[in-house]
């Protein structure tokens, strides 16, 4: 199976201590019984073909194909998204777990984005319901029927059917780049659980949506931040949050692959101060202007262009992972300082709802970002996970406190050890 | 139970929070709430640096002995065999040698480098029957060992008024060849003074352009524009 648009560039810019991983997982209200989720496992192999795959290398291009059989399902780390070795990658990159009551699943990027990695992990939940309680749960709310044949348009590279041809040429300036203390082989999570309708009060009293209201905050917080660290004004670097923008939405696809697209709306600190409310409106300005279908299709025209150049196609794979590594670092990564990926209000069919406590979301860091930030509501309440590399929570502590402030209550979560980390010292 | 300074809600039982690490008052000592994720770690991914490394090292004994064994086999000495070994081993010790370590400090390894190669063009000249290694190269070596090594100390410690730095050193290499005319003319003979002047005079210029605009904050301001500085 080819990757998708999107998922070329994942392989290519890999490190050997850094992989794009992401996860989704359900928290039950009763433990996960793993032998069960091994057969609920197995039993989605045939419905999901193109999550059950492993990357291969071939003389132009990284391909997925199928495994010949199903991941086993494995306990839990200290940590989510521990590093996907290559072995792993090409043994399988779908990894599924368990931890007490939680069933987590986590992608490789290239298999697919954040509303694929939901449906899957629905389907998944809905099955092994049904196995463990005997439930008979409809294909709805995102859960697909397990024992239909996968649909064509499932497994489509959506961006080639959205492209307008016409490439948008934005020349955007770099963005601050946050840092910190790095931490190998530890990932610090941070959870934040808000009920829903005080986030939502908080979002409208400023006149925003939530994605818009977070992001706003986010970014209020960092340009705070950035305003003590450096008192010259001058000085100072554009700060931006990247938002990726689910495309289904704006093209009605049903693709489970990779179909999104970020923008990176944000404000240039040298003009001056911004009220939360002022960031909030050009942050939705922003999003609103750069998210047109019309605008998104030169996006992704922009991506898919030089996908079709014969010469381009014609270049082995060693050098083009080079040249993309190249132009990620300079056009991708470089142009915000964090991501907020807000998945939306997740429902589920309302047989499984009694047997399903939470569902979250977590992105991984990116290559040179040290944090990044996910977003998912269900229940009536939103986790907001901040995942970092690094060891100082400062942009946790400042934008939760924040949050605190604007009357959004917060209850904390953290996989932080109390005491020092074996080997943290090093 | 709430973090005071945070304001944040936090599980039963935490001891501080995690964000402050502000200790929370937890007068009826609540028992710690589940905790969220296994005490399990990934085995940490292998270094492939060491392997590398190590071929790296076997590559050039075997390159240095297949040349010592080829001189003394055919030319019954060591002969030219000596600047291969020599060679070799400058290659290893300024290049493959720093990253055996985790942490490479260039204040130990740049001088380490510098005084290998004086360490060679010592044998050469030993070998050559020369007498130039005392009043030229071992000077001059050092001459820009010093330099290097000023100029990696300047700029690690603290990016604070690159300008005046950046004109200082450029100062300093300027009236540094004119020491190198006189160890040149020491060594060799000649007339004092017939190249030095010329870096002296362009890298003295360039070097005091930039320090005023390190001390003049409208120069430096426009010089930073203009340079992405």
């Amino acid at each position: 199976m080819r990757l998708d648009n999107a998922a070329l560039i994942f392989p290519a810019i890999r490190r050997r201590r850094w992989v794009n991983v992401f996860r989704v997982s359900a928290t039950l209200t009763e433990p996960v019984e793993p032998a069960v989720l091994q057969q609920a496992v197995t039993e989605l192999m045939p419905r999901f073909p193109s999550m059950y795959v492993r990357l291969r290398t071939g003389v132009f291009w990284y391909y997925l194909e199928e495994v010949p059989a199903p991941p086993t399902v494995r306990e839990d780390y200290a940590y989510p998204l521990t590093l996907m070795q290559e072995k792993e990658l090409r043994t399988c990159c779908l990894r599924i777990m368990y931890f007490r009551n939680r069933i987590a699943v986590e992608f490789f990027h290239s298999l697919t984005d954040g509303t694929g990695g939901m449906v899957y992990l629905k389907t998944l939940t809905a099955r092994y319901l049904s196995l463990r309680y005997g439930l008979e749960i409809p294909a709805e709310e995102g859960v697909l029927d397990w024992q239909e044949a996968p649909r064509a348009e499932e497994l489509e590279d959506s961006f080639f059917r959205h492209t307008n041809g016409v490439t948008l040429n934005d020349h955007e300036p770099d963005a601050l780049r946050l840092k910190g203390t790095y931490e190998p082989n530890f990932l610090y999570l941070t959870t934040g659980v808000v009920p829903t309708q005080s986030l939502v009060e908080a979002s409208h009293r400023c006149g925003a949506t939530v994605t818009v209201f977070l992001s706003a905050v986010m970014e209020e917080t960092i340009l705070r931040w950035q305003a003590e660290s450096c008192p010259n004004r001058r000085k100072r670097k554009p700060v931006k949050v990247t938002v990726p923008i689910n495309l289904r939405r704006l093209y009605g696809s049903s693709t489970l692959r990779n179909f999104v697209l970020a923008l990176n709306p944000g404000v240039d600190p040298r003009m001056g101060d911004y009220t939360l409310e002022q960031l909030c409106k050009r942050m939705a300005a922003q999003l609103a202007a750069e998210g047109t279908p019309q605008q998104m299709a030169g996006r992704i025209a922009a991506n898919v262009n030089p996908q079709n150049v014969t010469l381009i196609r014609a270049v082995p794979l060693p050098i083009k992972n080079v040249i993309m590594g190249i132009v990620y670092s300079m056009r991708g990564e470089s142009k915000g300082c964090i991501n907020l990926s807000n998945l939306g209000r997740i429902r589920l069919p309302a047989a499984m709802e009694p047997y399903v406590r939470r569902m979250e979301f977590i992105i991984g860091t990116q290559r040179s970002y040290p944090n990044n930030c996910s977003v998912a509501s269900y229940g009536g309440e939103t986790y907001i996970n901040m995942i970092r590399n690094i060891r100082e929570p400062e942009l946790e502590r400042r934008f939760f406190s924040r949050l605190v402030e604007l009357g959004v209550p917060v209850y904390l979560e953290s996989n932080a050890p109390e005491s020092p980390r074996k080997g943290a010292e090093s | 139970m709430y973090c005071v300074k945070c304001g944040v809600r936090l599980p039963e039982g935490t001891a501080r929070c995690p964000l402050c690490d502000t200790p929370v008052w937890d007068p009826e000592g609540s028992a710690s709430a589940a905790p969220t994720f296994s005490d399990r770690y990934p085995a940490p991914p292998k270094s492939r640096r060491y392997p590398f490394l190590a071929f790296l090292t076997a590559l050039l004994l075997a390159v240095s002995l297949s040349a010592l064994i080829f001189c003394l086999r055919n030319l019954h000495g060591v002969y030219w065999s000596g600047y291969v070994m020599l060679g070799c081993a400058l290659v290893y010790f300024a290049v493959i040698f720093p990253f055996w370590f985790e942490r490479r400090e260039p204040l130990i390894f740049v001088p380490l480098g510098f005084l290998l190669t004086a360490g060679y063009l010592l044998y050469i000249c030993l070998y050559t029957g020369g007498s130039w290694f005392l009043s030229f190269a071992f000077p001059v070596t050092m001459l820009v060992c010093l330099l290097t090594t000023a100029a990696i100390a300047l700029f690690r410690f603290g990016k604070r008024r690159r300008l005046l730095k950046i004109g200082a050193l450029l100062v300093l290499i300027g009236c540094s060849t004119m020491l190198v005319e006189l160890f040149q003319v020491i060594s060799f003979g000649g007339r004092m003074f017939t190249w030095s002047l010329y870096p002296v005079c362009a890298f003295s210029l360039v070097g005091l352009f930039l320090i005023l605009c390190g001390v003049i904050p409208p120069w430096r301001a426009y010089v930073e524009r203009k340079l992405f500085l």
